[in-house]
């Protein structure tokens, strides 16, 4: 998860420093701006631009007529069942191992586990799909070896070229950023204030109620948003799982604008894109108003 | 030509920093660029010595195992001496449109293959202008006026039959799509992609339709019928790679007929048997795949002569027979001794458009084992408009149905 990078200026005792530090600061800022300008706001921009156009080139809303109906209004709903069933699934187990690594863990296990989620929170792709293809999937090693065992993991309704498939798969890099991005707010739970707590006559539970989990709350609520969106915009490894059976709007969007069958649907596909511009905005802004509250506590 | 992979964003953003495109001056001065046939591009030995000093042919998403063409590739190169640039093998048709719109001269593909439903408005510039310079190979007349535009400007050049492709372990071996519902299949069966996506996927569902009840007007049993596998356990939604036969994620698939020889190659080489067979109960043949010549072709000779090749009805020296003295004599006799495209992509389990014209004359080889349609059986084109038609119903209905 990229770390927000905030520019504070203190304290200047008048406004001529102020100016040339400020000037100073941003100087080294000019190629994150340059290369935010080149692949972030122009293509943004050229996207939302497009999605207002018709094939002839004239201004249309119609792309945002098409992109309410099925198959892609399906696409929506399962992208964002499938961002909040990954989160869900991950926040709280992620959380949890955060916590209990963090309080009970040896500094060596701790160091071990840090850079292990560093690395598994960004396997992704073909990679991971081949993973797990390999090891349960209809044909998979595991899956035969459990089967010599008695165990059929595909006698009932399980299949891992599911949505329950996708959601096991994403799994695999969910929870380990949830360690990432949820281990600093438990480094800033001070042992002094469970110690006022218990001193004050607070049990246990009282010190979860009152100031555990509302000082955890925010973190593990931007850490959800964050996983959520992660989940609902996930691309290569869904589309080396599934033949367009789990409907997903970053696979339609793939579809439409090289695909080999629908043609002429590309500024449709552009009018996709800005609904996933526009969901994960939404799923985004509590995330940094939340940030802001809890920096209160970590600093 | 084949999946879609990547988006053309960096051409996209390369276009906008470089001059605008078009073809290098000295070609632009030639009247190759414009000569709408052999004729008018001085015949056989003037075409080849003009194409022998371009030194060089674009093409682009043209996979090696891909209908032979590594093959047609292997021996233009052997007998004319022309280096041929294939731009990012494994792209799809939008890519191919979308490079001629926006990449720079040096990059401009001289011809292009794509599917016959990219011929339409996505072929044109902003101004209308087709991308696509008219040219009529000497063998026009043995293109049916089905798949080709009467100008010249696009014709088809192969099509594919949908086969069933099935590892040999697999037991009993299918014969046709209806067998594929065998409880023995469970967790077995693939498709080569998502159909609203990819060509291969799409046109298998229509085959499966044709086998379960459907006609060339009606896709929806087809959509049905691997609902029903779905439902069943036997389909899995891996796409049907070389990489996921491989680790066995899947043993029967439903295949374009020309990727067969590469793909019984490439199973061999790892020691496995993959076999394939014309199902008995629908054998369909695609709409072909078209060529068309860049109207910004930077090698408008070669591009000529490449289309030409690819047209001809010869038998004749392939990659590994052409020899030296071959090389040295005059055009025509060289293009007339060489085995033509025609025959290269029937080679490669493809249908060359000119099939029927070819059964006639006896100029056509014999197709590699286990790819021919069985004498008798009755095999079913739809046309453009049924393949659009049922592209929407595939669109609209796929993911519910399998979801």
């Amino acid at each position: 998860m990229p770390e927000t990078v905030e520019v504070e200026i203190k304290g200047a005792t008048s406004r001529g420093t102020l100016n040339r530090r400020n000037l100073l600061v941003l100087l080294p800022l000019i190629p994150i701006f340059v290369y935010l300008g080149a692949f972030f706001l122009f293509p943004m921009s050229r996207v939302l631009f497009d999605s207002f156009k018709s094939n002839k080139g004239e201004f249309t809303l119609e792309n945002f007529q098409i992109v309410l109906h099925n198959p892609y209004r399906l696409a929506f709903l399962t992208s964002i069942k499938l961002g909040l069933v990954s989160a869900l699934t991950a926040a709280l187990p992620g959380a949890l191992f955060a916590y209990l690594i963090e309080i009970k863990g040896s500094e060596r296990i701790k160091k071990l586990v840090s850079s292990l989620s560093g690395v598994l929170s960004s396997t992704g792709g073909v990679p991971l799909a081949f993973m797990f293809i390999a090891a349960i999937g209809a044909q998979g090693s595991a899956t035969t070896l459990l089967k010599n065992l008695g165990i059929d993991l595909y006698s009932g309704k399980f299949t891992l070229f599911s949505f329950t498939g996708l959601v096991i798969v994403y799994l695999y890099f969910q929870i380990p950023i949830m360690v990432v991005v949820f281990t600093p707010a438990v480094k800033a739970l001070r042992n002094e204030w469970h110690e006022a707590a218990t001193n004050l006559g607070a049990t246990r539970f009282n010190y979860w109620r009152n100031i555990g989990i509302p000082i955890l709350f925010p973190s593990f609520a931007a850490s959800f948003l964050l996983l959520f969106a992660n989940g609902f915009s996930a691309y290569a490894t869904a589309r080396a799982m599934t033949v367009g059976n789990v409907a997903l709007v970053p696979l339609q969007i793939g579809s439409l604008v090289d695909g080999n069958i629908q043609v002429g649907g590309a500024n449709i596909g552009k009018a996709l894109a800005m609904g996933m511009v526009l969901i994960s905005a939404v799923a985004m802004i509590p995330y940094l108003v939340i940030q802001r509250r809890t920096r209160r506590w970590q600093s | 030509m084949r999946k879609h992979l990547i988006v053309g964003v960096a051409v996209a953003l390369s276009a906008a920093v470089l001059p605008s495109v078009t073809a290098s001056s000295a070609n632009a001065a030639s009247a190759i660029c414009t000569a709408p046939n052999l004729q008018a591009a001085g015949g056989m030995d003037a075409l080849v010595k003009a194409a022998k000093a371009e030194k060089q042919l674009n093409i682009i998403t043209v996979p090696r195992d891909w209908a032979n063409y590594g093959e047609a590739i292997d021996a233009f190169q052997k007998a004319f001496g022309i280096k041929i640039n294939d731009d990012n093998p494994d792209g799809s048709s939008a890519y191919e449109l979308q490079t001629i719109k926006t990449a720079p001269a040096s990059k401009q593909p001289d011809v292009v293959d794509i599917g016959i439903t990219h011929t339409g408005a996505e072929a044109q510039d902003s101004l209308g202008r087709s991308l696509f310079t008219p040219y009529k190979v000497a063998n026009w007349k043995d293109i049916s006026t089905d798949w080709k535009d009467a100008n010249g400007l696009w014709y088809g050049d192969y099509s594919g039959s949908i086969s069933i492709a099935y590892d040999s372990t697999v037991s009993p071996a299918p014969t046709k799509i209806a067998d594929l519902t065998n409880p023995a299949y469970k967790g077995m069966v693939a498709l080569g992609g998502d159909p609203t996506a990819a060509t291969e996927a799409f046109t298998s569902v229509f085959a499966a339709a044709l086998a379960n009840g459907g006609s060339l007007t009606n896709v929806q049993p087809g959509i049905d019928f691997f609902a029903a596998l779905k439902k069943s356990g036997n389909f899995v939604s891996v796409p049907a790679t070389g990489a996921n036969y491989a680790s066995g994620a899947y043993k029967i698939a439903l295949s374009w007929s020309y990727n067969g020889p590469g793909a019984i190659a490439s199973a061999a080489g790892i020691g496995k048997t993959l076999k394939y067979v014309t199902p008995s109960d629908a054998a369909l043949i695609a709409p072909p795949y078209v060529q068309a010549i860049n109207a910004k072709a930077p090698h408008c000779a070669a591009a000529r002569l490449w289309e030409e090749f690819l047209y001809s009805q010869n038998k004749g020296l392939t990659s590994k027979t052409i020899t030296t003295a071959d090389t040295k004599l005059s055009g025509s006799a060289l293009f007339a001794k060489l085995q033509g495209g025609q025959n290269i992509w029937a080679l490669g389990a493809a249908h060359p458009i000119m099939e029927a014209a070819m059964k006639t004359k006896g100029t056509l080889v014999t197709p590699p084992a286990g790819f021919e349609i069985p004498k008798g059986q009755k095999t079913y084109s739809p046309s453009f408009d049924q393949v659009v038609a049922a592209r929407d119903v595939v669109n609209k209905n796929w993911a519910t149905a399998t979801a």
